[in-house]
């Protein structure tokens, strides 16, 4: 099997991790090989998270090198450019739009980038960029699994770890939640 | 066998299980919590599972757990070890009899915000065998070897584990586990073994010291730990230690992409830093005319293997950081590794990265902040508000920090601490400005946890000496910062599941180490807080002002919620004050004004205080 790495940013609160978690369940439950290197931070909640995925090889360093990874998924707008540097070009980066504005933002004292800037920015960086705008959402599903089933759909990752492997571990993990988890999915598979 | 999926620190934990540790204790620290923390709560027969005050309490359980015969781990961050090292050294030239694993995380590349440091310097003072897992399935098989190598040579190793090691997680199949028959504990009083009584004592226990690591450094060779792959003789080698021998294949993928011609290269990947693998040097020594060593941090193997090729008269090239280039800054992935191998090969290695540079430029900053409903909020405030009702100006009044969470004061929309040194020096430090005849009050701000590790040195020297100073507890029950571990002033019904364990209240600890001027303060009650820290100022002597509440991430788990706070959009003039003095992400301002989010909320009410309009009212829920 070839290499597939997967580069995950975000803002710690939002369940960036849990999708990091969902593909290193599916993996395990296919056997294929994989190192998840979680990085919180310090901050408890509102801080930068990202998470470094390896799949398919046995012997691997934990770290994504710059232009390393076929895919990154981010669940913050501005959080997104930081994924851009590991990505490599022709791979794919989906993007879930929402904006988690820092206080300075909030108060107008510093800048905040656009949906623009992040399309410029892979344009630029040569990646397939799919972008999910939150208020397309449908109402009542829950963000990360929404943007897992949608990245399932557009990258290479489906081939990697199988949607059923997928479905299967979010089940697991979490049997009561599972229609609406399962709707989420849904959802996000919908996504064009 | 299905393959587990574990993090490096959940298999230093099974591999400690299964090899028979009896103690397996420390003090939480990133990136190391998880081995205890993974197994915290859950019953194992004869098996004791603690965290203890301190780093040095902790290694001194276990080590004296190995002198009676039986085996024991102790874990730590890397700056635990400085805690330690004073038994630490004075343990490892008395050596021990069951097995002693000292589990140490390094963090190169910074993830946690400690000092960059590189334990391998410790071990290299100490003459102790320092084992590197490269991988989550090594954390495990080092472990379970450490005690074994530990047993041989009758002295503590070392295991010492990185960020991306420790807190990687991989699917890997559990080694078969070497379990050992239970034994008595067995202690003989000899104080030529146990003691320091006397220059022969303690120069005779420095040669067995020296003759431990010279054991380790043949079992090592013969064992096999050591894996050197000799190719091309008078062609080029690569060294590699700990995490760097897991980028290898990619590297060296990366580097035949840019030209360099790869086939026939040597390498020796080394399962430790110390022992030095002499036997290994010398086989790469004599077959390369050119090695480039892959380590990060400090060049110790770069050393090494440098003078070992100066000894024998060996005229080759040794690449890293002395000579190269390759930075002793950061943590390494297969591109640094590549860019060492350029130097080797020759060949020009360059990634285009610019327009990442550019992406990152439009990056919103994201500085840490503290948690909605954190109590130290109350703490952060009540000293600016304090500062200026005695009259001074913020900039002139100094505030020391400490280690946690109490930190983060130091971040906006506060900026009010002036100092991160080390566990428990807000106090001391506090004193020290004082006998520099600092002009105003000098105030130290500290957590529960931090306080019984450190703290109390410093606060009953403050005691003895009668030093004005005022030192704020932030008591919040939990170690919070690294991940929620009890500590001995959490609440009893937190303490070990099913075990008794007693709490040690910090209030009583206070008033054990002689300070009379003492308050127990809610930080929820801004006013009170502020009142209460003006007061103390202006008192001489030693003031020390608990400020009790419950870690609001903790008491969030279960489902505590305090109130609601709401904006009266009526009253609200959208001044943002509420934002700018609390920065608590609970409150939002958008294109309908400033609101509070409820998910976010947990009614601490400390936002109600700070509007000028009144126009923040808590609700009951």
């Amino acid at each position: 099997m070839a290499n597939y790495n997967v580069y995950l940013v975000g803002v710690g609160g939002q369940g960036i991790l849990t999708i990091a978690d969902m593909i290193m369940r599916a993996a395990q439950a296919l056997d294929v090989p994989a190192n998840y290197y979680p990085t919180k931070g310090m901050a408890q909640r509102g801080g930068f998270v990202k998470a470094q995925l390896k799949l398919g090889a046995e012997t691997v360093g934990p770290d994504i090198r710059p232009l390393g990874a076929d895919l990154g998924i981010a669940m913050e707008l501005s959080e997104s450019l930081k994924s851009i540097r590991y990505i490599k070009p022709g791979g794919t980066l989906v993007v879930y739009g929402y904006k988690w504005q820092p206080t300075a933002v909030m108060l107008g004292k510093a800048p905040y980038p656009t949906r623009e800037d992040v399309e410029k920015a892979a344009a630029d960086a040569g990646l397939k960029l799919v972008f999910l705008d939150p208020a397309d959402q449908p109402e009542d599903t829950a963000d990360n699994i929404y943007l897992l089933a949608a990245t399932m759909r557009h990258s290479g990752l489906g081939e990697v770890v199988s949607e059923e492997a997928i479905t299967e571990a979010i089940k697991a993990r979490w049997p009561k939640g599972a229609e609406r988890n399962m709707r989420s999915f849904e959802a996000g598979l919908a996504v064009e | 066998m299905a393959k587990v999926n574990l993090s490096g620190n959940e298999a230093a934990a099974q591999a400690a299980l299964s090899s028979g540790a009896k103690l397996i204790v420390g003090y939480p620290g990133t990136p190391s919590s998880e081995v205890i923390g993974s197994i915290w709560g859950k019953k194992y027969d004869g098996v004791t599972i603690e965290w203890s005050t301190n780093e040095k309490v902790a290694f001194e359980e276990a080590a004296a757990c190995a002198w009676a015969g039986q085996r024991s781990i102790v874990t730590m961050k890397m700056s635990g070890l400085n805690v330690a090292y004073d038994a630490f050294i004075s343990v490892v030239y008395s050596g021990c009899t069951g097995g002693m694993v000292v589990y140490v995380a390094d963090d190169p590349g910074v993830s946690a915000g400690m000092p960059e440091q590189d334990i391998r310097g410790f071990a290299l003072m100490s003459d102790v065998p320092v084992l590197e897992p490269s991988s989550v399935l090594e954390s495990y098989t080092f472990v379970q070897y450490a005690f074994e190598l530990s047993e041989a040579i009758q002295g503590p190793v070392i295991v010492r584990t990185v960020s991306n090691v420790s807190q990687s997680h991989a699917l890997i199949e559990l080694p078969e586990a070497h379990p050992i028959e239970p034994r008595k504990p067995h202690f003989v009083n000899d104080p030529f073994k146990y003691t320091k009584a006397g220059a022969k004592i303690c120069m005779d226990q420095h040669r067995d010291l020296i003759a431990r690591l010279a054991a380790a450094q043949v079992k090592l060779h013969k064992d096999g730990m050591h894996k050197l792959s000799l190719g091309k003789k008078g062609g080029k080698g690569i060294v590699t230690v700990g995490v760097t021998s897991a980028f290898l294949d990619e590297s060296l993928e990366l580097i035949k992409a840019a030209g360099a011609d790869v086939e026939g290269i040597s390498t020796l990947q080394l399962a430790a830093t110390l022992p030095e693998a002499t036997e290994e040097f010398a086989a790469m020594l004599d077959n390369c005319e050119s090695i480039l060593v892959l380590e990060e941090n400090e060049p110790h193997v770069e050393k090494a293997i440098s003078l070992q090729a100066f000894h024998e008269g060996k005229n080759v090239e040794i690449i890293g950081k002395l000579n190269g280039p390759l930075s002793r800054i950061g943590n390494y992935t297969a591109a640094t590794c590549a860019t060492g191998m350029a130097a080797l090969f020759g060949v020009e290695f360059k990634m285009d990265t610019a327009a990442a540079d550019d992406a990152e430029s439009h990056c919103a900053a994201r500085p840490i902040g503290v948690c909605a409903g954190c109590p130290h909020r109350g703490v952060y405030m009540g000293l600016i508000d304090a500062v200026k009702k005695l009259g001074y100006k913020k900039d002139e009044v100094i505030i020391t920090g400490d280690i946690g969470c109490t930190i983060l004061g130091s971040c906006p929309p506060f900026d009010c601490l002036w100092t991160e040194v080390a566990m428990g020096a807000s106090i001391a430090m506090a004193q020290g400005f004082t006998h520099a005849e600092w002009p105003t009050p000098v105030f130290a701000t500290i957590g529960d946890s931090t306080f019984i590790h450190a703290g109390m040195p410093p606060l009953v020297n403050a005691v003895q000496n009668e030093v004005p100073i005022t030192v704020v507890i932030m008591d919040n029950g939990w170690t919070s910062m690294t991940g929620m571990q009890v500590n001995p002033n959490t609440a009893e019904e937190f303490q070990y599941p099913g075990e008794s364990r007693t709490r040690v209240d910090v209030v009583d600890i206070v008033k054990g180490l002689g300070v009379k001027q003492l308050w127990v303060v809610d930080p929820y009650d801004l006013p009170k807080m502020t009142d209460t820290i003006v007061e103390a100022a202006k008192l001489p002597g030693v003031k020390v002002i608990v400020s009790r509440r419950e870690c609001a991430i903790q008491a969030g788990r279960r489902k505590i919620k305090y109130g609601l706070s709401v904006v009266d959009q009526e009253k609200c003039i959208n001044c943002k004050r509420c934002i700018n003095t609390t920065g608590c992400a609970a409150i939002v301002s958008d294109e309908n004004g400033v609101h509070i989010n409820p998910s976010q909320c947990n009614g601490c009410g400390i936002c109600t205080y700070v509007c000028p309009v009144n126009a923040i009212e808590k609700k009951e829920v």
